[in-house]
């Protein structure tokens, strides 16, 4: 069931509910936290609910077994071993197709291809991120993160905990787990902060990115021939911000949802548009993505601890594996491949100390041009992680070059695009000193106060509700 | 330092949830009677609904739910929505006073005529007396395109694309890119995402259509709908599910309807029919569709059935994930085993497409001039 829908509300008002009341109890409350998650999931889809619980109860085994034993080789190929089985099932739902079209692809070059047609399965939601959540919970025991004996009704609700189940963000076992060794503690929960939390995420999601996609970035996308210079432009910036704004939007109401619930996720975006290079965007977007790759990717790889040539090598296989991640696709992995080149650009730069590049770092107006320069570099990515076709993003990248009329920029599309980019800017004091003045109220009107807020979302959200793009992978 | 309230007792949830949960009611009693009319039938719909229509009944006093009404078509108004529906309400267009219904539709046919074409000059619509037999044989996978009067060089045809995520997602984009090429074509947007004939209450194409085309006169209606169509409905407080007798007898006057609102001022309609699909039971539905469909498009002089499993299915017209595309295997469907794919969408709209534009007409080479200086040296 989709976030902002009637379904998810009445579903979570009751798990609350019930969560709150079970808290005194702790293996009765995970129980049915767990039981809550595969009605989440099977809400989708039941077929696939016992993969999921598969798929958990394999990594906790798993994990269960690398704390018992201690001799090292063993826990290696254990682990090995794991994280293969994990990988393979992700293939084979998530890769089958586009491995059989490039491995066709590449014969067709050198001759007739057979006329295949090979069934493929569907793509249950969210395996990225449930499988992803396997392999950290076996890595992180492996590297001895996790002190407690594993449990595996743990296990199971790490892997299945329904606000991250199908979109994220990516939780760390080793920060996770322990939450669910404690009590909850009722009185440590920001209540508030929550329920803006969720509204911001309403926002972002129903009426920012709703609207921009449909009055602009589809449009577009789908016949950029038939647009001029101004009317892509605005659509690339547009999808941009769709991009952040559902994402981020359903990571919001994630956090806001588990945050009542009484768990603690991590920050998954903090204003990535404000970034002035490379690597300080991937410090604030998709933060638990990106610091999954580089712990259990980039530094096993070697890191940076292998020479200059190593770390440039490390990092595009780095991004070009995450691009992949996000979708069985040439062109996602193209965008993973740009993302790559702009961190090993950066590094180069970083490096370079002459006077001139000394002076001009040192400009007061230098922040504010490699803020520039980072957002229209990640804008060039996103093309290729919108397109569905390299034909397709070289028609769009074609058409900023062609004259005529904008005839897209109607005044809430604007709106939503100044508030979609602009909003990152926003101080942070702002949304404090909100949720300081919604303490003093009393808590009737904090639920009054809510209420409103959906209700103006709802009168100002188009009809219908759009899947978050995010649930593709 | 700030400080920030942390509830630490059940009760003060309680109050917060509760006070959320009261005045969110108050607000939205009317987008929840909405919401619930619009649930598939099933469990969840047999439980929503009459909670859903008693706090709407009690509430309705409070004209709430006519306050939202009319802030959604003030909002229309200043151009915050572009729903069209709200936007010709917001503009005072002509409308419909009521939806048609299928029952609606008979009684025109039989009391009446259907709407002319007497604008264009063409045939009149054929009336509706009685529903069509439904055809004992299945949809045709293939079709011949019938040839169509050639276009003068300075004329074009407008094109409009109808229907649901099936025209929506593949078909309608692939068509789009594909118009440059086609200088003699123009194409309207008349399809929406979700919708279809088996839920008029959901999404009504009857209200909806006039809207979309503002004041396109289409001389061609390309329409792929009814993969959303495979569900139960209720008619005048009568359950039908999916597939009885009393279903298909509705679906099809459904349908008859749309037809004839599509082709109401003198256009073509381009039938496609759905192609097929990777979930057997889905498949089966889709089948039954198809096979209503086809019998009252085959019945009727205005529109041309098109057949999609010839094309994008196997040699048997079953699903199939893969085809060649000038010797390529590629994808031809969307990863749901529903849409198609944008090269599956390429196999139909290039058969279509140049049917579309025709041959044209050419004008002379140089003016007709007067005998006597054609005589010149």
């Amino acid at each position: 069931m989709l976030f902002p829908t009637v379904e998810y509300a009445v579903f979570f008002l009751a798990v609350l509910a019930i969560s709150w009341a079970l808290a005194p109890r702790p293996i009765a409350h995970k129980i049915f936290l767990l039981a809550a998650s595969y009605l989440f999931y099977g809400f989708w889809s039941w077929r696939y609910v016992p993969l999921l619980f598969l798929i958990s109860l394999f990594a906790g085994l798993i994990g269960q077994t690398l704390q018992r034993i201690h001799e090292e080789t063993t826990r290696k190929r254990l682990l090995i071993a794991g994280v293969a089985v994990c990988l393979v099932v992700l293939a084979y739902y998530k890769y089958t197709s586009f491995l059989l079209l490039s491995a066709l692809g590449l014969w067709g070059l050198v001759g007739r291809t057979p006329a295949w047609n090979i069934p493929t399965p569907f793509l249950p939601l969210g395996i990225s991120f449930f499988v992803f959540h396997a392999i950290s919970l076996m890595g992180d025991i492996y590297r001895r993160k996790l002190r407690e004996p594993l449990q595996l009704l743990d296990a199971l609700l790490y892997v299945a905990f329904f606000p991250q189940l199908i979109a994220g963000p990516i939780l760390r076992a080793s920060n996770f787990i322990p939450q669910l060794l404690r009590k909850r503690d009722l009185q440590h929960i920001r209540v508030n902060r929550a329920f803006l939390l969720i509204l911001a995420g309403l926002f972002k999601k129903v009426i920012l990115s709703n609207t921009l996609a449909t009055r602009l970035v589809e449009p577009v996308f789908a016949a950029p021939a038939s647009f001029h210079a101004g009317d892509v432009l605005l659509a690339i910036y547009g999808y941009a911000a769709q991009i952040y704004c559902d994402f981020s939007g359903y990571t919001d109401i994630a956090i806001g949802c588990a945050m009542l619930l009484g768990y603690r996720f991590p920050r998954n975006f903090n204003a990535p548009y404000t970034a002035a290079d490379p690597q300080e965007f991937w410090q604030r977007w998709h933060i638990s993505l990106s610091s999954w790759l580089r712990d259990y990717l980039y530094i096993p790889l070697g890191g940076s601890r292998r020479g200059t040539s190593r770390t440039y090598i490390n990092l595009m296989i780095t991004m070009l594996l995450g691009g992949l991640w996000h979708g069985a696709s040439w062109t996602f992995v193209m965008w993973g491949g740009l993302q790559g080149l702009y961190l090993v650009v950066h590094r180069l730069w970083a490096a370079a100390d002459s006077p001139a590049v000394q002076r001009l770092r040192s400009h007061s107006a230098w922040p504010w041009v490699g803020r520039l320069l980072m957002f229209h570099a990640v804008c060039v990515g996103w093309v290729f992680f919108r397109a569905s076709t390299f034909a397709l993003a070289t028609t769009v990248f074609h058409q900023l070059g062609s004259r005529g009329a904008v005839t897209l920029a109607a005044w809430p599309v604007v709106v939503c695009l100044v508030l979609g980019i602009f909003g990152q800017y926003a101080p942070r004091v702002w949304r404090r000193s909100v949720e300081a003045t919604m303490s003093r109220m009393p808590v009737a009107v904090n639920g009054v106060a809510l209420a409103l807020g959906v209700f103006a979302i709802e009168l100002l959200g188009p009809t219908g509700v759009a899947p978050f793009i995010y649930f593709q992978f | 330092m700030r400080s920030y309230r942390h509830f630490s007792k059940l009760s003060q949830l309680a109050a917060s949830v509760g006070a959320f949960v009261v005045v969110a009611l108050l607000l939205e009693s009317g987008g929840i009677y909405d919401w619930a009319g619009r649930l598939d039938l099933g469990p969840e719909r047999t439980v929503a609904l009459p909670v859903a229509t008693a706090l709407h009944r009690v509430l309705a006093p409070l004209r709430i739910e006519r306050g939202r009404q009319h802030a959604l078509v003030e909002l229309a108004r200043v151009g915050w929505s572009d729903d069209p529906a709200a936007l010709a309400e917001a503009n005072e267009l002509p409308r419909l006073a009521k939806p048609m219904t299928p029952t609606a539709v008979v009684a025109m046919g039989t009391t009446g005529t259907a709407p002319a074409h007497a604008a264009t000059g063409t045939k009149p619509a054929t009336t509706i007396t009685r529903p069509v037999p439904l055809r004992a044989d299945a949809a045709p996978g293939l079709c011949i395109l019938p040839p169509i009067p050639a276009i003068s060089v300075s004329g074009t045809r407008t094109v409009a694309l109808a229907g649901d995520s099936m025209m929506a997602v593949g078909l309608s984009s692939t068509i789009l890119r594909q118009a440059p090429h086609y200088k003699a074509l123009s194409f309207v947007h008349a399809f929406k995402s979700g919708t279809g004939l088996a839920r008029p209450e959901v999404f009504n194409w009857q209200l909806e259509y006039p809207a979309m085309l503002k004041d396109a006169q289409p001389d061609f209606v390309l329409v792929a709908i009814g993969a959303n169509d495979g569900q139960g409905f209720v008619e005048d407080g009568v359950t039908y599910p999916f597939g009885s007798e009393g279903w298909k007898q509705i679906y099809q006057r459904r349908v008859q309807a749309y037809l004839d609102m599509l082709s109401a001022k003198g256009a073509t309609v381009v039938w496609l029919g759905l192609p097929p699909m990777k979930s057997d039971s889905y498949d089966a539905r889709i089948a039954l569709i198809n096979r209503i469909d086809y019998s009252v498009v085959s019945a009727s002089p205005h529109a041309i059935w098109v057949g999609t499993a010839g094309v994008v299915g196997d040699a048997d017209g079953r699903f199939r994930d893969f085809g060649e595309i000038d010797g390529h295997t590629t994808r031809l469907r969307q990863g749901d085993g529903i849409h198609l794919s944008d090269d599956g969408a390429t196999l139909i709209t290039t058969k279509l497409l140049p049917w579309l534009a025709a041959q044209q007409v050419a004008k002379p080479a140089v003016p007709v001039v007067a005998d006597q200086e054609v005589a010149k040296p």
